[in-house]
């Protein structure tokens, strides 16, 4: 392949710690078929890591794989993602990925790389350095023991101040399942700092002076950029504003769209007003503040600017500035992120001292991203702090912690919603200390097996969010009935899908998303308001099937699916209508080679499918049904005590959800008793060769019988 | 411009101005030190001394105004740079820089108290071509004279007909805001897109505006030392205008 193809760099890089080794393949030679981002990490997972491996087990890899989009401009790019076997999978680790934004993936790109494949095990600590075509590994003693600040700084100077690490803190190099890969400040890919630090991979340091290609006319490159452009809404996609303004139809003071004009960015200086036309493409980046959205509007006045991914105009990680927590805690000033991200020291406390948007919430918040971000702790999408308090709530640590260790921990700022709290238990997380570090620091799972704790327990307790195999729901049935609970049961870790939920909470009137629907999934009935379900149906299993394909194409082409797709625009003139085939768009014209939608959801649902092959071959098991494609049991209940179908409740019916994952297999050509890929569905999707292992050792569903 | 006709702009520049048909260099001076823009009324957008090869290009029309306060890093401008003008994305080769200062400020990672960048203070300081009025250092410096103005706004463009890739240019900007388009083998800078910035179209932030020029090239310090990257021969014909005052009866 030509060095100046389109779209992708071309060049994949291995680096082999165990022998030092380091090689170059052809990208689209090796892995054409499945694009990229994870669908490049599933295949080399199923081609080069045998079932049963252990995350830290020097046979186990590391496939840092960004995407044919990213490093252009098309708009929310910038994703890395991490492919690994993934340590907090309980009872059995299984294939995972780690999302990172920032800046990455994108110089990754620049220096000519569409990924890099980490092997084996260094016998002491290093770090990969990538500049264009020189890549090295050096030695990385100096740096063990200090956290990603320190890490990124000294790299830097030692590289240029254009280079990007990706580093793990002191939780990933304790091999800590909890631990996290950080690179250019906050982006984050959660699990998989561990499986770096069994490697002695402190961390991988990019500099890349090259180009990423558009093989296409870029006068119609540039125009299609604009249209994009032109469709965005604010984070998540949700494309009316949060507040009302003759300027836009319809508001919901519920959208992440809350750019108010008359708002200000407080902590900048001077502070910059927002003001004028709210869809002027100039200003695109004042629709989001994660820190208000999440914090309230007191976050405003702490607010620097936003931030986030390369290329993207969203700017979703808020930067906040508050000078207090300086002198309190002795922490810097400045912090940045969004989501749970934004919101880990807050949220180990039932109740921030003086409520939810407080000032001790704030101060909550800017402690948590200092440590977390610094150590790379990973919060399980909220699930380390659930499992904390309920922990300690529940009565469970008074009992089964030794009392020295108990009364080590300052329970008295816990009860007062003292940020204080966070400069203990943090650090004694991300340490493994003692008992209470050591198994917080392993994931859920841990919590059972240590203590002997039934899994039901915490499934069956809805406060704890816990979903399965060691993780919590990530918009599930409280966001979207039936299609949330197909996405959640897909996954082997939280599932990390936003297709569906990005639609469901656009803040458009329901009437509109039925009719937006109708022409997506084929009829009004794919989605409901949430909260007021009715039962399943075919469409809304096909727009499962599509979340579900559009978030593995996204995670493959490096682009956003906190973002995207763009089904939805704010645009009235187009009855709100967005653009159903824009990834399709992209990838012809930075290719050259034209692909159409239904080709390239193809493509996505081929690496979905590799993804299913792994786990049914590693869980050895063919009956994904009934041991993997599970729902808790508070899914099926309400505190209230109301009925499935009735509004106000997001209870789900046991019968209706198997009609739904019935209707979701026939959807996918898989078989309905066991919900595994028939052997002629593999061979249907370009995975004969997966199909064939797989009846070889009776795991499709024909052979297994 | 041929060379032969020089001394015959400075004749058609002195009759303009009044100063009689036969202008000394001195007189030259004194006509281009009132308004180096009345060049443009002249119809002259550029003069060579008689001593060629230097160059006065007369001031852009238009710049690039940058404001760090509201850059949120997310180089988009970078890309529309390179992607709508080049074809290809690549940071390296944007005309507007923001990779190398986005991280640390243009100090660059020393840590402590100052620090700009998303490690730092979040201020990001982009790298903007001044659009330098004489003595433009990358122009002066080109010993092809590749550097030349874009006629509608004013721009220092480099013509990459005529650039051999010697990287003068590169080495001359006290800013270092000359790129170096390797694939093509010349340099290349901010031309302004024929009045329509690419980079402040495409910023998601207001952070660039295209406004009437002025000179910043006295607002806040070069990045770099200033090495004179001037060849004898331009270097003399300076002299050609710069003399020293009051000994001419020209007033």
């Amino acid at each position: 392949m030509a060095a100046t193809s389109g779209g992708f760099a071309g060049k994949v890089l291995r680096v082999d710690l165990s022998t030092g080794k380091i090689g170059i393949q052809d990208t689209i030679e090796r892995y054409e078929a499945v694009l990229g981002g994870a669908g490049l990490g599933y295949r080399v997972l199923w081609d080069e890591v045998p079932a049963g491996t252990g995350p830290f087990d020097p046979a186990n890899k590391l496939v840092f794989a960004a995407g044919a989009l990213v490093g252009t401009s098309v708009p929310c790019n910038g994703r890395a993602t991490v492919t690994t076997i993934f340590p907090t999978c309980w009872p059995r680790p299984l294939v995972g990925s780690g999302h990172m934004g920032g800046h990455f993936a994108a110089k990754l790109k620049y220096a000519g790389y569409d990924a890099l494949i980490v092997e084996g095990r260094a016998d002491k600590p290093v770090w990969i350095m990538i500049r264009d075509a020189r890549v090295e590994i050096r030695d990385a003693g100096h740096l063990w023991g200090s956290g990603i600040r320190r890490t990124t700084l000294e790299l830097s100077q030692e590289m240029g101040p254009d280079c990007v690490v990706a580093a793990i803190g002191q939780a990933g190099e304790n091999q800590a399942p909890m631990g996290m890969v950080i690179n250019s400040v906050s982006h984050s890919a959660g699990g998989v700092g561990g499986v770096m630090g069994a490697k002695n991979l402190k961390a991988v340091a990019v500099q890349g002076s090259g180009a990423v290609r558009i093989a296409g006319d870029k006068a119609e490159w540039e125009k299609l950029i604009k249209f994009h452009l032109s469709i965005l809404g604010g984070n998540n996609q949700h494309v009316v504003p949060s507040f009302p303004t003759p300027q836009a139809e319809y508001y919901n003071p519920a959208s992440r769209w809350v750019g108010q004009p008359g708002r200000r960015w407080g902590a900048a200086k001077p502070p910059v007003e927002l003001a004028g036309d709210i869809y002027d493409l100039n200003r695109i980046a004042y629709r989001t503040n994660s820190a208000a959205y999440f914090l309230g509007g007191e976050a405003w006045k702490y607010t620097v600017r936003g931030n986030g991914c390369t290329a993207c105009p969203i700017r979703c990680h808020t930067m906040l500035r508050v000078p207090s927590v300086t002198v309190r805690y002795g922490i810097p000033d400045m912090a940045q992120n969004t989501c749970i991200a934004l919101q880990f020291g807050r949220m180990f406390f039932k109740q921030p001292g003086d409520g939810k948007g407080g000032e001790a919430a704030i101060e909550a918040c800017m402690v948590g991203m200092h440590l977390a971000d610094d150590m790379g702790l990973w919060s399980n999408y909220g699930q380390l702090q659930r499992d904390l308090r309920k922990l300690y709530e529940g009565g469970y640590l008074k009992t089964r912690l030794g009392s020295k260790e108990y009364a080590s921990i300052p329970w008295d700022k816990y009860e007062n919603g003292d940020p204080a709290f966070l400069l203990d238990i943090i650090p004694r997380i991300a340490n493994r200390q003692g008992e209470l570090g050591d198994v917080l620091s392993r994931g859920t799972g841990a919590i059972f097996d240590h203590w002997s704790i039934p899994e039901a327990e915490w499934a069956r307790d809805r406060t704890t969010t816990y979903w399965k195999m060691g993780h919590p729901k990530h918009h599930a049935n409280e966001d979207d009935g039936q299609c949330g609970v197909i996405i959640n049961t897909q996954y082997n870790r939280d599932a990390q899908c936003h297709s569906h939920t990005n639609f469901v909470r656009n803040g458009l009137p329901l009437e509109i998303q039925r009719k937006l629907a109708a022409a997506i999934w084929g009829s009004p009935d794919a989605l409901d308001a949430p909260g007021d379900y009715t039962p399943a149906n075919v469409y809304k299993a096909k727009r499962a099937r599509w979340s579900l394909v559009r978030k593995e194409l996204h995670d493959a082409l490096g682009v956003c699916n906190w973002m995207g797709p763009w089904v939805a625009s704010p645009r009235w003139e187009r009855g709100y209508a967005g653009d159903d085939s824009l990834e399709s768009r992209f990838l012809s014209l930075a290719t050259g080679r034209a692909i159409d939608r239904e080709e390239l959801d193809r493509a996505g649902e081929r690496i979905f499918t590799l993804h299913r092959a792994l786990t049914i071959r590693d869980m050895g098991q063919v009956d994904m049904r009934s041991k993997h494609d599970l729902v808790p049991p508070w899914v099926f209940e309400d505190p209230n005590g109301a009925a499935p179908f009735t509004k106000g409740t997001t209870r789900m019916d046991p019968a209706d959800i198997a009609l739904a994952m019935d209707l979701f297999y026939e959807i996918m050509g898989w078989d309905k008793a066991t919900g595994a890929p028939t052997g002629e569905r593999y061979a249907s999707l370009g995975l004969g060769d997966v199909g064939e292992a797989l009846r070889v050792g009776k795991l499709t569903p024909e052979s297994g019988r | 411009m041929k060379r032969g006709r020089q001394p015959e702009l400075i004749r058609l520049a002195a009759e303009a101005a009044g100063l009689g048909a036969s202008l000394s260099r001195r007189g030259f001076l004194m006509l281009s030190v009132c308004t180096v823009s009345g060049l443009a009324a002249l119809g002259l957008e550029q003069a060579f001394g008689a001593d060629a090869p230097l160059v006065i290009l007369d001031n852009a029309k238009g710049m690039i105004l940058a404001d760090p306060t509201r850059c949120v890093g997310c180089q988009r401008c970078e890309l529309a740079c390179t992607e709508f003008n080049d074809g290809r994305a690549q940071p390296s080769l944007a005309r507007i820089k923001i990779s190398r200062t986005v991280h640390f400020g243009p100090g660059g990672p020393t840590g402590g108290d100052g620090m700009h960048g998303d490690w730092g203070d979040g201020l990001v300081l982009q790298g903007v071509c001044r659009q330098c009025p004489h003595p433009v250092p990358c122009a002066t410096a080109c010993p092809q004279n590749a550097i030349k103005v874009e006629p509608e706004t004013g721009a220092r463009a480099v013509d990459p007909a005529v650039c051999v890739g010697c990287r003068l240019c590169q080495r001359a900007c006290p800013w270092d805001m000359l790129s170096f388009d390797e694939q093509a083998g010349v340099a290349t800078k901010c031309f302004l897109c024929h009045g329509r910035p690419k980079c402040v179209e495409a910023c998601p932030a207001g952070a660039l505006r295209y406004v009437p020029w002025r000179d910043l090239t006295r607002d806040g310090g070069p990045q770099r030392s200033g090495l004179s990257v001037v060849s004898p021969e331009s270097a003399r014909a300076c002299t050609d205008c710069h003399v020293p005052a009051g000994k001419t009866g020209v007033r």
